[in-house]
């Protein structure tokens, strides 16, 4: 049960969110099918830090990004979309 | 007073002037209040407890803790009940573990005088052929499985979970964690002091008497900060990220048992130390203990332990329980000092202690052998905590190495020191955690030295390392030579640590013998892992109460006082039918009915770019549908598979009522919100998800118009009113409501949405108000065979995670020149390649059989070519009626297809020309 | 650390195995004489003809088979621990063919097969015990998933059928088949011959087949580079020194986005933890192995007595094996609503492993873009059962140089080409 900083709420317990996995750009639509695929399947999987996306689902709804060490479970950011902060 | 209970002492935690009676298998004994089970039939001269897992060993008390691998009994209905911390209650009726007939006379102690044969692993060598003999051979295996019963019957009790934030959590009370949570209480912090043990104290509490007074001192000044919680009885199992604590509270008044869960700010893990058992031969005899066990069962219990004893110590714990013995009459026989060069080498007897060898050979005739080698550290929590724990060879134990800052250890784990040391420095540790705990940046405390111990593990005879799983010295020696030469290997091999006692008894003694088997000291082959819990937790502790909140429609009594079969469906339960789906269908055909459909997902959609993103999440055109109109749309995922679907009309130039399946609402309200924070934040779009704020009743049926005019002010007339638009209005005196014209049973319907504390009321109105039209309700059962005759597929029962956008009937709406949408180019994919399966209305050649959703559909050399994902009885057609997904090749109109049933026989259907089984033109909706 | 000094007197080097049986062990226990060695550790050796990366079952299933049914026997398994230490030994141990789809079962029907004579095969009792397994359904939705897995099933000859609650509660008594539980149990999906296996038997058991007929089993060896040349595999470096070879396999399961990406190969996987756990012993009261897709939660009793849990992945990415709160006690919410007569039984141990999870739940199994490098991985939450025919599978490809029926969809460029397999309907908790 990590616990989360949330920009807006405070630091919250981690099942208040979804893990909504790895940032991946998304392609435009003029891609052909094995970019579109790469962009849908292919993951980076890090074994150490990873910028990703989470969502405060339980608490304001917003949408978080997230850097976590995915060995230590350590953050070291998190910033809300659409916010500098 | 019994033969074994002595005078009153000072530091005892029993109530002589209450007597408790209890059964000891059958047999009935008496204690005081405060005894455990253990301490009680120690006192009857009761000595053996249990017998072993794998060679039925008779045992008696070793440790005299919880942890004590030799004395679980089974209490009533309870297994694996820890007789030496459990107290004695009233009419209890405790029995001994897998013994047969009796725990005196146990038939598979045979076991013993085959053990040679059993080395560690022999199930592996064996029993693999003749194979049929195999599952015989399992029953046999199975019946040596040690521990208690579980009853079928078995009542469970109530258990709770709690929520903390304490500042500073302190696991352990002895004097360190005592000296450090009134500390950190008096730095103003927020304490918890959680202590396994019944009482505060640690290994005071049997100490001397200047430990008793220490103690004194330690508990009153407790008693005296308000800000310190103290549990006992209560036992800190893990430390998981940023310090989420699980605390299992056992003795409680009105529940069985809680769990805490607490988020501390700051750890300090002071659990003082584990004593360690030495290995030798005759080692588990009842009888042979270790010296804290005396200490505890004399100056605790006032239970003389045993008339002679011979006494093996190389400590200075060793030596106090020496003196300890005398003043309590056991004669001492003999005292075997390490320190003097002279251990034990054997412990003999049959169902006790009866001569022991020293290692000049002398015999010794005694009842009692106590064991004074060592200590093992507990630093399960630290290990939790992202320690890797060092051995510190002249303490030999381990010693913590680095924690995160906001874990501390104190106490006697961290070193050696007199009382006043460890109070001193578990004072200096409360301070710093509380400092800690308020956000001030880190200072180091000093550390406690560590004494001087002995490296004693395993005499020059081979004895028992894990009491509880029957693993030998002798067996880690085996497993070594044949092999399995890593400790984790050697572990798994002959099971042992992976008892109920989890390693705390016989870890470290393991490492140590397979160290000396593989010949490497133990600084090198260090690597256990500490896994949770910490103690073992019951399952009715962990689940606690049950939270799994179920979700009703404000029309929901009616439906029960109507007798509606309940149906879960989700987090909802709904109607299923109200006795006569097929009686409904009719109905609704014919006259008028009404259904509940609260629980389909709404989202209101506000703002300027709401057509923006509604042309981006659906499939189809939302740009130019006007005011009033209603639009069924179905929305992909980006890998093209149909996520959901449902209609959304506009009602208002900025305002757009969106609806979801209902158990899609939640997912699809997320992915809204995704797209709109994180794809298009630039777009002005505000939701507010409001399925739970409108009661929603479909009224359907050729009679319908005529019930919702006699109670909304709205013109429903065909020119006013449209198929597919939407109007505002106050229908039976209600205002805000919203009606709109859709299709899902395919006949003239309006679906009403009223604010949902109104939602009862419409309903009964309604249904008063067309008595006379023959109104009646409808269930979910009734709505499924009517959209199937329509042929409206439902995602998630006609789809499936791999349907994507074509094939299932609405190509038309896929408007593939958008510039961009969700699931956009994988659409373009699938429709490029055409081979995917396609979704088609099917009807079986005899009418009468009905096959089984998901039957699958076979062709002779494809194999299985598509299976049913709908079926029903028509009322309206008088034949069964189907949707199926089938490959592209055989899903053309007119197409013979097999199907096969559960049953084995195959039935002949042929593909339908619509996917509607009735009304294809959709005249009955247009009305 | 793994050391190689000895302070006891081990058995014989063997070129031929002494056979485990019931008569060996009853002469070695008359005479007390010592048993010959599992495995024997090595030298690294400058080159191999297949280098296998993952000592779990799937890399020394493989070298088995390639031993076994090929002859290639100048392998060499590369574990960085010791073997088993992956999933392999933290997984439920549970085993079955019951899938959704035509490849799926057939797959691992072939799998259970395997398994059904495996302890003979390998002269080890793997001590696979097919209680049945019955996957329990709550709503109707999974009860049509049921009877679609049963009659995918049948049609290829396995033994699968949907059963209602009363025949459920004559297999497994103790569990609450009453309207009482807040889902209840409205029939099971019935699989006789799904069962239980013991997991380190089968790693030391194949390991010790594969060490007898001539591969080098490495342990606390790992793997720290592919070398590669134009776009073709020559050889590896690791923590003992390099060896050339042409042929590389990864068998991980937590590392398998690593080891891809020293080849410069890219995976569709995340890892995910997933958390076990188990209880003290009791006396035998359950027998089959209890599956509930909609409670996310599973449960069998080891022959030993404790009862085995485990439930779906934890809810976020991660390499830590820490384990959670959490997840004890929702699986004790659910076990003791499944069971309401454990509820004193206490929890001993919870663990985790790493399960590399693929967006159609299906492995990955086949060559890759980078000539001589192949991938077993992406088993997700089923790699355990699937180890014999995954690794018979393997060797046959690497032997015959393409992949055969069994695992033709499972290759690696089915996601682009956007063929995927369509187990997710079954993977909801599938075990």
């Amino acid at each position: 049960m990590l616990l989360i900083k949330c920009p807006h709420c405070g630091p919250r317990n981690s099942n208040e969110f979804t893990y909504n996995g790895e940032v991946i750009p998304r392609p435009g639509m003029d891609v052909d099918p094995s970019m579109w695929r790469r962009y849908l399947y292919m993951k980076t999987n890090a074994a150490g830090w990873q910028s990703e996306r989470w969502f405060h689902v339980s608490g304001c709804r917003r949408f978080l990004l997230i850097e976590r060490n995915q060995d230590t479970n350590e953050i070291r950011m998190i910033r809300a979309y659409g916010s500098q902060s | 007073m019994t033969l074994y209970r002595l005078e009153p002492r000072p530091g005892e935690v029993i109530d002589r002037s209450s007597e408790i009676t209890f059964t000891w298998n059958g047999r009935i004994y008496s204690g005081y209040k405060g005894d455990t089970i253990a301490s009680a039939l120690a006192v009857n001269g009761v000595r053996l407890l249990s017998r072993s897992f794998k060679y039925h060993r008779p045992r008696g008390m070793l440790t005299a803790t919880y942890h004590d691998p030799n004395a679980m009994v089974q209490v009533g209905s309870d297994p694996n009940v820890r007789s030496a911390h459990r107290l004695v209650e009233h009419g209890m009726s405790v029995t001994s573990q897998n013994t047969w007939p009796s725990l005196d006379f146990d038939i598979k102690a045979a076991n013993q005088v085959i053990g040679r044969f059993l080395s560690p692993g022999f199930y592996y060598k064996t029993f693999m052929s003749p194979r049929w003999m195999w599952p015989w051979y399992q029953k046999v295996l199975s019946r040596f499985a040690a521990g208690g019963k579980v009853s079928a019957d078995h009542e469970a009790a109530v258990f709770d979970h709690r929520y903390a934030h304490p500042d500073v959590l302190v696991a352990g009370g002895g004097p360190a964690g005592m000296a450090a949570a009134i500390a950190a209480a008096d730095a103003g912090a927020k304490v918890i002091l959680a202590e396994e043990e019944h009482q505060l104290g640690g290994h005071l509490r049997y100490g001397d008497a200047d430990d008793l007074s220490a103690l004194l001192e330690l508990r009153t000044a407790i008693l005296t900060r308000s800000n310190i919680e103290v549990m006992t009885d209560a036992v800190v199992t893990g430390r998981f990220d940023h310090n989420w604590v699980p605390i299992v509270q056992r003795s409680m008044d009105h529940v069985e048992e809680r769990l805490v869960h607490a988020r501390a700010k700051t750890l300090v893990v002071a659990a003082g130390l584990l004593e360690r058992p030495y290995v030798f031969e005759g080692n588990d005899l009842p009888g042979v203990m270790l010296s804290t066990a005396v200490r505890r069962l004399i100056n605790l219990y006032g239970v003389k332990p045993g008339n002679r004893a011979v006494i093996l110590t190389s400590n200075p714990e060793g030596d106090a329980a020496a003196a300890d013995l005398e003043r309590a009459g056991v004669e001492i026989v003999a005292v075997i000092d390490t320190r003097q060069g002279n251990t034990v080498t054997k412990a003999a007897g049959r169902k006790g202690v009866k001569q022991v060898t020293d290692s000049s050979g002398r015999t010794h005739d005694a009842d009692l052998l106590v064991t004074a080698i060592g200590w093992t550290t507990p630093t399960s929590l630290l290990n939790m905590a992202g320690d890797r724990p060092a051995y510190d060879k002249q303490a030999a134990r381990f010693v913590s190495t680095s924690l995160p800052d906001e874990v501390m250890a104190a106490g006697g784990m961290t070193g050696n020191g007199s009382t006043q040391e460890l109070v001193d420095q578990g004072t200096a540790t409360g301070t710093e955690a509380a400092r800690r705990a308020n956000g001030d940046p880190p200072a180091p405390v000093s550390k406690l030295k560590t004494g001087q111990q002995p490296e004693l593990y395993r005499s020059s005879t081979h004895g028992f390392v894990d009491f509880s799983e029957d693993v030998t010295s002798r067996d880690l020696f085996l497993a070594a030579a044949e092999g399995y030469d890593s400790m984790e290997l050697a572990k798994r091999y002959t099971t042992a640590g992976m008892g109920p006692v989890q390693g705390k008894v016989e870890a470290v003694n393991a490492l140590a013998v397979h160290g000396e088997a593989i010949g490497a000291s133990l600084l090198e082959t260090a690597t256990t892992t500490w896994r949770p819990p910490y103690a073992p937790i019951r399952l009715g502790t962990l689940a606690g109460r049950k939270h799994d909140p179920v979700r009703y429609s404000p029309m929901h009594s009616w439906h029960e006082t109507h007798g509606a079969r309940p149906l879960l469906a989700g987090q909802w339960v709904r109607p299923e039918h109200y006795g006569d789906p097929a009686a409904e269908v009719k109905t609704v055909r014919e006259s008028v009915g009404i259904i509940d459909v609260s629980p389909l997902g709404k989202i209101d959609l506000r703002g300027t770019d709401v057509s923006k993103l509604l042309e981006f999440v659906y499939v189809n055109k939302w740009s130019r549908l006007d005011v009033g109109k209603v639009r069924y749309g179905i929305m992909c995922a980006e890998d093209g598979v149909i996520m959901d679907d449902g209609v959304t009309g506009r009602l208002g130039p900025d305002h757009y009522m969106m609806t979801t399946t209902s158990g899609g609402a939640g997912g699809v309200w997320n992915w809204l919100d995704d797209w709109l924070q994180t794809g298009f934040p630039e777009w002005d779009v505000k939701m507010t998800a409001v399925t739970d704020g409108y009661a929603s009743i479909n009224v359907a049926g050729p009679m319908s118009r005529e019930l919702v005019d006699r109670l909304a002010d709205i013109d429903l007339r065909p020119d006013a009113f449209g198929y597919m638009e939407v109007r505002m209005g106050t229908v039976a005196g209600v205002d805000d409501c919203f009606v709109w014209r859709i299709g899902f049973t395919g006949e003239l319907s309006f679906e009403i949405h009223v604010p949902a504390n109104h939602g009862l009321e419409i309903w009964e109105k309604l249904l008063a108000e067309g008595k006379d039209l023959g109104v009646g309700p409808f269930g979910i059962e009734a709505q499924r065979i009517m959209r199937l005759e329509k042929g409206h597929f439902i995602v998630g029962q006609d789809t499936d995670g791999l349907t994507q956008g074509f094939g299932v009937g609405v190509d038309w709406a896929i408007k593939m020149d958008k510039p961009d949408f969700a699931g956009k180019p994988e659409l373009a994919f699938q429709s490029e390649r055409g081979d995917y399966p396609r979704l088609v209305a099917l009807q079986t050649e005899d009418p009468a059989i009905v096959p089984p959703e998901a039957s699958q559909i076979i062709d002779g050399e494809a194999g299985i070519v598509g299976r049913i994902t709908s079926s029903r009885m028509s009322p309206t057609l008088d034949r069964s009626i189907c949707l199926a997904q089938v490959a592209h090749n055989l899903a053309s109109a007119g197409q013979q297809l097999n199907i096969r049933l559960p049953n084995g026989a195959t039935v002949p259907a042929r593909v339908m020309e619509h996917h509607a089984h009735f009304d294809p033109e959709g005249t009955r909706l247009r009305v | 650390m793994y050391r190689y000094g000895r302070a006891v007197k081990r058995g014989p080097d063997m070129t031929r195995q002494q056979r485990f049986s019931a008569w060996s062990l009853f002469t070695h226990g008359l005479r007390k004489t010592p048993w010959p060695t599992v495995w024997e550790p090595h030298a690294l050796q400058s080159s191999y003809d297949v280098v296998i990366v993952g000592g779990g079952i799937h890399g020394l299933a493989t070298a088995y088979y390639l031993a076994r049914n090929h002859g290639i026997t100048k392998v060499a398994v590369l574990e960085k621990s010791y073997i088993g230490s992956g999933g392999s030994g933290r997984n439920t141990t549970i085993i079955r063919s019951n899938y959704l789809t035509t490849e799926g079962s057939r797959f691992y029907d072939r799998s259970v097969k395997l398994y059904e004579h495996l302890a003979a095969d390998l002269n080890f009792n793997v001590m696979f015990e097919q209680r049945g397994h019955m996957t329990l359904a709550h709503t109707d939705s999974s009860l049509r998933t049921m009877r679609w897995r049963a009659e995918v099933n049948k049609f290829e000859g396995i033994d699968s059928d949907v059963i209602d609650p009363d025949e459920i509660k004559k297999l497994a008594p103790y569990l609450d088949v009453s309207d009482h539980p807040r889902y209840p149990i409205l029939g099971a999906l019935w699989h006789p011959p799904g069962g239980i296996v013991r997991h380190d038997a089968v790693v030391w058991g194949y390991a010790r087949a594969a060490a007898a007929l001539g591969v080098h089993v490495h342990q606390e060896t790992e793997l720290l580079g592919i070398d590669i040349e134009s776009e073709n595999v020559v050889g590896v470096q690791t923590s003992r020194g390099p060896i050339s070879t042409p042929t590389v396999i990864n068998c991980t399961a937590g590392w398998a986005s690593l080891i891809s990406a020293m080849a410069g190969v890219t995976l569709p996987i995340t890892t995910r933890p997933l958390q076990a756990a188990v209880t003290e012993p009791v006396k035998h009261f359950l027998h089959p192995v209890i599956v509930s897709g909609s409670l996310h939660t599973y449960v069998s009793q080891t022959a030993r007595g404790e009862l085995v849990f485990g439930a779906s992945v934890d809810p976020f990415a991660s390499y830590s094996t820490m384990g959670s709160l959490e997840f004890a006690t929702g699986l004790a919410n659910h076990v003791v609503e499944l069971m309401p007569a454990v509820s004193n039984m206490r929890l001993l141990r919870q663990w985790a492993g790493l399960c590399d999870m693929t967006p159609d739940f299906g492995p990955i199994i086949g060559p890759t873009p980078v000539e001589g490098f192949y991938v077993d991985v992406g088993w997700g939450t089923y790699g355990f059962k699937a180890g014999p025919v995954a690794g018979e599978s393997v060797a046959d490809m690497i032997a015959n140089g393409r992949p055969g029926r069994l695992i033709e969809s499972f290759g690696l460029d089915r996601f682009e080409k956007g063929t995927l397999t369509a187990e997710k309907g079954a993977a909801a908790v599938g075990h």
